[in-house]
Order: structure tokens, then C-alpha cells, then sequence
């Protein structure tokens, strides 16, 4: 038998495997988050049925911790994007192996990111008044406000990404679908389209994958960039900064691949995929967020640079504030996981090492997390004038929520890994000829 | 799915059935079709297909939610002339956003959906005698109206099984 067709087999088995029913392990994990979404929804409850008196929000802090995960989880949707269609462009092999996960992670995060905002209102029965419709009340919505923006900005993304994901899931699903009874078969059935794999089909799927990347790109650009603006239109120091976008977009790119890395880890080693998620592929995503890392520091020390060097005022006032202020132990764990701990990622020894890798990652996504509070909160705290000086205590309820929210991300990655196939099986085929192929010719070179 | 009758090939490795796709081609056959598990260059670029017109859709789809952006925001502050922090009520700066996200968001949509009805009518144009190993480890080229004389030419550019089918 060829070794081609060997290798094609093995994919198969490793992606089949992944569909067995699951064990005692992901059953655990499972209930686990959804635990973790009923705290989620009992915390919500009460702002639905109280109102937000329930969370520590203030004059003059209007935004917390929920706007805090808002921006937080549309960070972690970014990296998806980013593997699959920035690294496809760029013909980064890599990618290959690692990015159904990133896009099921992106396609999970924004619906998780895109419950904050209706969650933030206390009133979510309100929400559709953000979207432009005909009503006889003659009002319409700003589009020259950000908040504006973002509602098209992260619903699009969505769509797209939702869309991006689907068409690179049809070809796996029929592979799938052929082998499965019951069903698995109606439910891959449904994925899969109809794809029965002739040239034909492959000839417009790859023309419209290639149109997918290519929205994909300028569109994971902007939906930070906007999220950004939502921050950098106003005139609030600390906020009002032209850095903002670049600095966002790179912040979302480093805990977005950050987490892939934080679940992959364990996946591989839970789905038995090592051979297919192999150490080089963590060690060149380890490198993104390396990369991204020394933007992102850069950016914290031009912002504060800047602020110093203007003399006094209020930006350098609260800049000062946020770094030694009531939320201090937050900046400086920020620091730690952002900039100093990727610092390691430079050993080749801790990029090959996976509990280093992991941790490192974990402390990313903690860092971004606090980045995002400190940034919301602290120039909100310390605004223009000492009148305008205030303090904000997330609550309980805020807390539940942000709990329910990982609960909510993870239940449906869970449910994503037992459904789905969490490889590209048609992509690792292609790269396994494509490999083959170059090995031949290698050797064919040097036998003449 | 119902196909004509022909001569189907099975092949293991992408080369050969790219071999078999351009000899089946020099040998007159103008209707060669392929089926195989992943997109392998070899046979795709022996087809000689011209590029999809997925792209003409898209574009389309682009320059269609652009004009819907532009319309959305335009005609609603034309339609409530409202100025609100100071700016135009016509403020194209921060209109553009709103055109952006719609110009890929309908632009999207055209190619997901170009795809999926190119898909379809490529699959229903160019049937294909049903194997579950086309979607696994096999490729497989048919040649629809082919007689015995093309196994020849298909075991020579290393074709692991040749049949007729009816």
C-alpha cells in the first residue's frame, strides 16, 4: 500500500476517533461548565429582576467588569481568524493542523463576546433598539457612535466567520458522514452539504476559500479597531489615544493565540492527536505570541513615554494612577503576564517544553484579562477632575457572570470537540501528499 | 445519483491521476472528471478548468452591500437631519465603518452562497459513479462515454483499478 494512502487512513482514524462517545473525562469537564453557565444565569437573573444596583457600577464608573469581558472574549475570537485566513494568505503551513480549533474557538467567542453588551444594558429587552429598523416612534439610531459600530462590526464578524468555518468544514463532514450510521449521519449530512468531492466542487471551494481569507483579513482588523474606538473617541484620559487600534488589534491577537495554545494542549493530549498536532506547530504558535508580546509591550511604554514626557496633565495623572492607584497588584500582574513572562519564549528549551508553554499562556490570558479592567476601569476612576474622581468594587454578581461566561465558551467548545472534527482532515491530506511528494523528489535528487 | 456510462479509474497517488487526466485528455477524451478527498494540485491544474466565477459573484455581492451601507446611512440622517455631537448630519468619516462592515458582510454572504450553488451544479454537471474512498484515500477519474480502449492508457499512468461502469 502506498504511503500515501497510509498516511490518508491514519488522518481518518485520528479525526474518527475524536467522534467516539465521550468518556468520564470530558463528562466531568462538561458539567464542570455547566456549572459554571447556571452560576452565570442565577448572577444575570438578578439584574434582570433588581436592576444594576447589583453590580458595583457607579458615577463615575459606568463600565466594569462586564465591559471588561466584552472586550476580553472578542480578543480570543480574534486568533481564528488570524490562523486561518492571515496564515492562509501567507501560505503558512502550520496552520494546517491547528486551525479548526482556533475557528470553532472564534466562531464561540464572539457569540460569547456579543451576550456582554445586551447583558450590560440591565434592561436586554431593549436590545434591538441598536439596530436600524422602521419604527413609528421616528427615532434612529447615531451611526457616528462606536457603540454603533461595534454592533455591525462583531455581527459580521460572526456571520463571516461562521461562514469561513462552514466551508472549511463541508469536505471533513462528508468524510465523515460516509462513515457513520444513525444520527451522525443525518448531523454530518448537514454540514457536509452534499460535497461528494469531484473536481468541480473543489474548483469553486477553493476560489471562495481563498475570497473568505481575504474578507477575513481587513475584517478581524477593524472589528478591533472598533472595539478600540469605543474607547478612543471619547475624551476621557487613558482612553484617548491614537494608539489604541494597533495596540488592541495586537492585544487581541496575543490572548487569542494564547488560548488556542492554553486548549490545545490538553486536546492533543485528551484526543490523542499528538501526531497530528505535533511540537513544531506550538512552538511556531508560541512564536506569534512572542511576537505580539513585544508589540504589545512597546505600545505600553510608548503610551506611558508619551504621557511622562507631556508634563503634567490628566493623561499623565491617570496613566500614574492606573499603575499605582487602588488597582496596582492589577497593573503589575498585567505586566508580568504580557510582557515579562513571553519574555521566556525566547529559549527554544521552554517552547518545547508544554507545561511551560501552558502556564506562560495561562498567565497571558490572565494578563489580558486584567489589562482590559485596568484600561475600562482606571481612567474611569480618575477622569479629568478630582470632582469627577470615583471607585468602583466589581460585585459578586458581576463575578458570577464572568464565571458563567467561561462556562458558556467552554460547554460549547466541549460539545464542538465530540461533534465536529477538530482537524482540517481534507487540509492534513493535502500537506501529507504535498510532503510525500517533496520527500520523493528529494530523494530521487539524490540518488542521481 | 445517476451518471453515464464509462470508464472509471482508481487511483492511489495524486501524480498518476493528474498523468491519466492529461493523457485522457491527448487521447481526445474532452469530458475527463475527478473526484478525491482534498484538494490535490496535480489533478486540479490537469483538469484545465477555467478559474471559478465565484469571484464575479463576490464582487458583486461587495459592490451590492456597499451601496446598501451608503443607503442605510445616508438616507436615515437624510431622513432625520439630526446633528448630533457637533458633526455633519452627512458624516461619510464615520458612515464608512458602517459601509465597510456591510460591504463584507454582503460580500460574504455572495461568495458562501456562489459556492454553495457552484458546488451543486458542478456536482450535478460532472456526475460521478459514487465511492465512499473518493472522500477518504482514493482518486478517482471517470471518463463518461469511454470504451475498453482507454484502460489501456489509464493502467499506464498508474491506475490501481480500471472498470466500465453502465
Amino acid at each position: 500500500m502506498s504511503a500515501l494512502v497510509e498516511k490518508m487512513r491514519s488522518i481518518d482514524r485520528s479525526a474518527e476517533d475524536t467522534q467516539r462517545a465521550p468518556g468520564l473525562g470530558w463528562a466531568v469537564l462538561m458539567l464542570l461548565a455547566l456549572s459554571c453557565l447556571g452560576i452565570g444565569i442565577y448572577s444575570y437573573s438578578f439584574i434582570v429582576r433588581f436592576g444594576m444596583q447589583y453590580t458595583g457600577l457607579n458615577r463615575p464608573v459606568g463600565w466594569g467588569v462586564l465591559i471588561t469581558d466584552f472586550v476580553f472574549w472578542v480578543g480570543i475570537a480574534h486568533s481564528g481568524t488570524l490562523i486561518s485566513a492571515v496564515l492562509f494568505l501567507f501560505r503558512a503551513r502550520f496552520r494546517t493542523a491547528v486551525y479548526r480549533a482556533a475557528e470553532a474557538m472564534t466562531v464561540i467567542g464572539v457569540m460569547t463576546a456579543g451576550l456582554f453588551p445586551v447583558l450590560h444594558l440591565g434592561r436586554p429587552w431593549y436590545a434591538f433598539w441598536i439596530f436600524p429598523y422602521p419604527n413609528s416612534r421616528h427615532l434612529q439610531i447615531n451611526f457616528r457612535s462606536p457603540l454603533v459600530w461595534d454592533t455591525f462590526a462583531i455581527s459580521t464578524y460572526f456571520c463571516v466567520s461562521t461562514m469561513f468555518f462552514l466551508a472549511g468544514l463541508m469536505p471533513d463532514a462528508a468524510a465523515l458522514r460516509d462513515n457513520s450510521k444513525g444520527w451522525r449521519r443525518r448531523f454530518y449530512a448537514l454540514f457536509a452539504m452534499g460535497w461528494r468531492g469531484t473536481a468541480e466542487e473543489w474548483r469553486h471551494h477553493g476560489r471562495a476559500y481563498l475570497f473568505f481569507a481575504a474578507f477575513a483579513t481587513p475584517l478581524v482588523i477593524s472589528v478591533h479597531s472598533v472595539v478600540a474606538w469605543d474607547f478612543a473617541v471619547s475624551i476621557v484620559p487613558g482612553w484617548h489615544s491614537t494608539l489604541f487600534p494597533p495596540y488592541f488589534v495586537s492585544g487581541a491577537i496575543l490572548s487569542g493565540v494564547a488560548m488556542v495554545i492554553t486548549l490545545l494542549i490538553p486536546i492533543r493530549r485528551a484526543m490523542k492527536l499528538e501526531a497530528i498536532i505535533t511540537k513544531p506547530h506550538l512552538d511556531m504558535l508560541s512564536r506569534v505570541v512572542l511576537l505580539t508580546s513585544l508589540i504589545l509591550t512597546y505600545s505600553y511604554s510608548s503610551e506611558y513615554l508619551l504621557a511622562l514626557r507631556a508634563g503634567a496633565g490628566p493623561e499623565r495623572d491617570t496613566l500614574l494612577y492606573r499603575a499605582t492607584g487602588a488597582f496596582w497588584p492589577f497593573f503589575w500582574t498585567m505586566v508580568l503576564g504580557n510582557c515579562i513572562g513571553p519574555l521566556f519564549l525566547f529559549f527554544k528549551r521552554v517552547r518545547a517544553s508544554l507545561p511551560a508553554l501552558l502556564a506562560i499562556s495561562i498567565m497571558v490570558n490572565v494578563g489580558m484579562w486584567l489589562e482590559r479592567f485596568n484600561i475600562v476601569v482606571s481612567s474611569l476612576e480618575h477622569n479629568r477632575v478630582p470632582f469627577d474622581w470615583g471607585t468602583y468594587h466589581p460585585r459578586l454578581v458581576e463575578l458570577g457572570i464572568t464565571i458563567g461566561s467561561f462556562g458558556w465558551f467552554f460547554s460549547w467548545f466541549l460539545l464542538f470537540l465530540k461533534m465536529l472534527p477538530s482537524v482540517s482532515i481534507a487540509e492534513l491530506k493535502e500537506e501529507a501528499a504535498h510532503d510525500l511528494k517533496h520527500v520523493q523528489s528529494e530523494v530521487t535528487a539524490h540518488a542521481a | 445519483m445517476r451518471h453515464e456510462p464509462g470508464v472509471l479509474a482508481v487511483f492511489k497517488d495524486p501524480s498518476d491521476a493528474g498523468r491519466a487526466v492529461r493523457a485522457a485528455h491527448a487521447a481526445g477524451q474532452r469530458d475527463v472528471r475527478a473526484a478525491m478527498p482534498a484538494p490535490f494540485p496535480e489533478v486540479l491544474e490537469a483538469m484545465e478548468r477555467p478559474p471559478s466565477i465565484i469571484g464575479a459573484l463576490t464582487l458583486i455581492g461587495a459592490m451590492v452591500g456597499a451601496s446598501l451601507g451608503f443607503w442605510l446611512t445616508v438616507g436615515t440622517a437624510l431622513a432625520l437631519p439630526m446633528s448630533v455631537g457637533g458633526k455633519q448630519v452627512v458624516s461619510l468619516p464615520a458612515f464608512m465603518m458602517i459601509i465597510f462592515e456591510v460591504t463584507v458582510l454582503v460580500g460574504g454572504f455572495s461568495n458562501f452562497v456562489g459556492m454553495l450553488i457552484g458546488a451543486f451544479i458542478g456536482r450535478r454537471k460532472s456526475r460521478m459513479p459514487e465511492d465512499p474512498r473518493f472522500l477518504r484515500d482514493r482518486i478517482g477519474v471517470f471518463l463518461p462515454g469511454a470504451s475498453g480502449s482507454m484502460h489501456a492508457l489509464l493502467r499506464t499512468a498508474g491506475a490501481e483499478e480500471v472498470r466500465d461502469v453502465s
